[in-house]
């Protein structure tokens, strides 16, 4: 390795058998980015061991740490230099990377949240009704009035299919940030991986609640905000600022890193009035149950015959899609 | 309290260090956002140097105290008056019940001007800070700038208000301002050879850029870079430009984000992930700086540092606020 001077990885960790190399990377005075692998790439088993590893250096409880922010593929540690070195910091990542020696020991809690969804609700009708007025009226992806066909077309199937496929899998939280109390969720079927491009430009205004993809994504609308995902419905509240909820009762958030999310079809009135009973009435009671994801388990089953022809199957029909839907 | 008239071009509630601990929950630490200029004033009204103060950016702000306060003024001279008489900056001055507070445009230098109050703003704290995030709307003064008829109450000062007036900086302690800005940088996390070519790196830590006129709280942006920065063709399975990469957490405040072509220092309110690659950090001693940037007007500049400079510039600025630069 040459020693310039904007060489900026600190340390490494070579390759093994059930991990990727590990690149400590520089990131200021008061950061450090922990990067698996150098090769761009989302999979799950990344982000499953990256976060059980997360949780074993939280448990450390070292001083001076103020927080760590995982994506798909990386983790950034936040510290405060004159409580905590950079180099005190490497050697505690190191050690709880060398205590998860093999793929059987990644054994990370995930809890299983049902959410409610209502598919093509009057509320995310509006918010494409919007987008096509004000900002873009020949838009492609809303052309039926909604995001449901344009969704469909890209993948190669129908919007019942496509329907399917968003209530058959479980989507798996890498880890939160760009907008308060997001989640990045990812599908933990391939065979249910709808890929679609973002609205371009974006929108300029997005429901609370509202449920939309974004690339492999999908993204559940906390607070009312813009956007660019394609909309398919709406679910009930995932956030809430005053926290007067009890779920809320210890910060506004309700995803956690690894949480599951599945979601389960219902009328759009029954999620309006979910929302009465979060927010005002404060008395709805969210379905979470506690569980874990065994990584080798999942590999293995991820692996299958089954699930990779299911995929393959999905892949071409998506490859037929991508050629006959619209570019944005 | 102080009852507002008129909340200027921008005036927020904001403390320091902010809303540490969640960027995973997409919350940047927002905070002042020139650190020095806020706590300078708060130790000259006897508040600890992080208290929470009134940030007025551009100016224009006018108000009426309805109590007896000490105050002070610091960052750039907007040419303050009190009851229509000028007054002093970088000192603690008392004022009184029916004392209207008037400030101009920003000068040649500098961009933002703190009112500290002793006792500080008396806003509910919102995840451990009183901090106002303007593009999320939350904390602060109801997540949003001050506005006519406003009431901002303030806490108990830490001694009699007679012992507190009249405090002055030693002159060395009054920071410098200027139309170019010098920011000490760490390179990272992405550069050469894998991310950006050490020409590339070469000019980003050379050359000096104008602060775009679209910059904000969120980001302070820079001039475009040319297609020779980056070391790869495409951003691969992130995206079809090569600054694109699969989405990362940025190390904010203090990250520069290359977006497309476009460096973007992300600073108070900014994104806290993304799709963009990040080559260097400004060190957290030199952030400061950049509040003090006026878009469309300044320079910024980079500057190669390193994290032992960094470390040692922290403890410095500690000192700095503090009452070892009283006067």
């Amino acid at each position: 390795m040459s020693q310039g001077k904007y060489d900026v990885i600190l340390d490494t960790m070579p390759e093994t058998g059930s991990r990727l190399e590990i690149l400590f990377r520089q990131a200021g005075d008061g950061f450090m980015q922990v990067e698996y692998g150098r090769e761009q790439r989302a999979m799950l088993q990344d982000s499953f061991r990256m976060l059980a590893v997360n949780d074993i250096i939280l448990g450390k409880e070292l001083k001076g740490l103020i927080e760590t922010v995982p994506g798909i593929r990386t983790n950034l540690l936040h510290f405060d230099p004159s409580e905590l070195s950079v180099d005190k910091l490497i050697e505690a990542v190191k050690e709880a990377e060398e205590s998860m020696p093999t793929v059987d020991d990644v054994v990370l809690p995930s809890r299983l949240i049902h959410l409610p969804l209502a598919f093509e609700d009057s509320e995310t009708k509006k918010a494409v009704a919007k987008y096509q007025k004000e900002v873009r009226p020949d838009a492609p992806n809303c052309a039926d009035g909604y995001n449901l066909e344009y969704m469909a077309m890209c993948n190669g199937v129908t919007v019942d299919e496509c329907k399917k496929m968003l209530l058959g899998t479980d989507w798996f939280n890498s880890g939160g940030g760009f907008w308060p109390g997001g989640a990045f969720l990812w599908p933990t079927d391939p065979r249910c991986a709808v890929v679609v491009p973002k609205y371009n430009p974006p929108r300029t205004w997005t429901p609370e609640g509202a449920a939309g993809i974004g690339g492999p994504c999908v993204f559940t609308y906390t607070t009312p905000t813009g956007g660019g995902y394609q909309l398919f419905g709406r679910t009930i509240p995932v956030f809430q600022f005053s926290c007067k909820h009890p779920m809320f009762k210890d910060g506004p958030f309700l995803y956690r890193n690894a949480d599951r999310v599945r979601f389960h079809e219902v009328s759009e009135k029954e999620v309006v009035e979910i929302y009465g009973h979060v927010h005002d009435k404060t008395d709805y009671t969210y379905e979470i149950d506690q569980g874990e994801i065994k990584a080798k388990e999942y590999i293995e089953w991820f692996n299958s015959d089954e699930v990779q022809k299911g995929a393959a199957e999905l892949k071409a029909k998506q490859a037929e899609g991508t050629k006959k839907a619209p570019r944005l | 309290m102080l009852k507002i008239i008129n909340g200027g071009i921008e005036t927020l509630v904001e403390d320091w260090p902010g809303r540490l601990g969640y960027l995973g929950k997409g919350m940047s630490a927002s905070g002042s956002f020139d650190c020095v200029g806020l706590g300078l004033a708060n130790v000259l009204v006897g508040n600890p140097s992080g208290q929470a103060g009134l940030e007025i950016t551009g100016g224009f702000f006018e108000a009426e105290f309805t109590d007896d306060h000490v105050i002070a003024l610091t960052g750039t001279d907007m040419q303050p008056t009190i009851n229509g008489q000028p007054v002093e900056m970088w000192t603690s001055l008392k004022v009184s019940a029916g004392d209207k507070i008037k400030l101009l445009h920003i000068a040649p230098t500098g961009f933002r001007c703190y009112l500290a109050v002793a006792g500080g703003v008396d806003v509910p704290a919102y995840l451990g800070s009183k901090s106002t995030c303007i593009f999320g709307a939350y904390g602060g003064f109801d997540g949003r700038p001050l506005k006519p008829g406003d009431e901002v109450k303030f806490g108990a000062p830490s001694a009699e208000l007679s012992s507190l007036e009249g405090r002055k900086l030693k002159p060395e302690a009054i920071p410098q301002y200027t139309n170019q800005w010098v920011l000490r940088a760490i390179p990272g996390p992405n550069t050469c050879p894998d991310y950006a070519t050490q020409e590339g790196m070469d000019l980003l830590f050379s050359r000096v850029s104008k602060i775009q006129h679209t910059s904000n709280r969120s980001a302070y942006r820079l001039e475009e870079l040319p297609a020779s920065f980056f070391a790869r063709t495409d951003g691969g399975v992130g995206g079809s430009h090569p600054s694109n990469i699969i989405d990362h957490a940025y190390a904010i405040r203090g990250a520069l984000n290359i977006c497309g072509n476009t460096p973007i220092l992300l600073v108070a309110d900014g994104p806290t992930l993304g799709g963009y690659m990040c080559a260097l950090n400004v060190i957290n001693a030199d952030l400061w700086k950049v509040g003090q940037g006026a878009p469309g007007r300044d320079f910024m500049q980079f500057q190669l540092s390193s994290q032992e400079e960094a470390i040692q510039a922290r403890q410095e600025q500690k000192q700095w606020l503090s009452e070892d630069s009283l006067a």
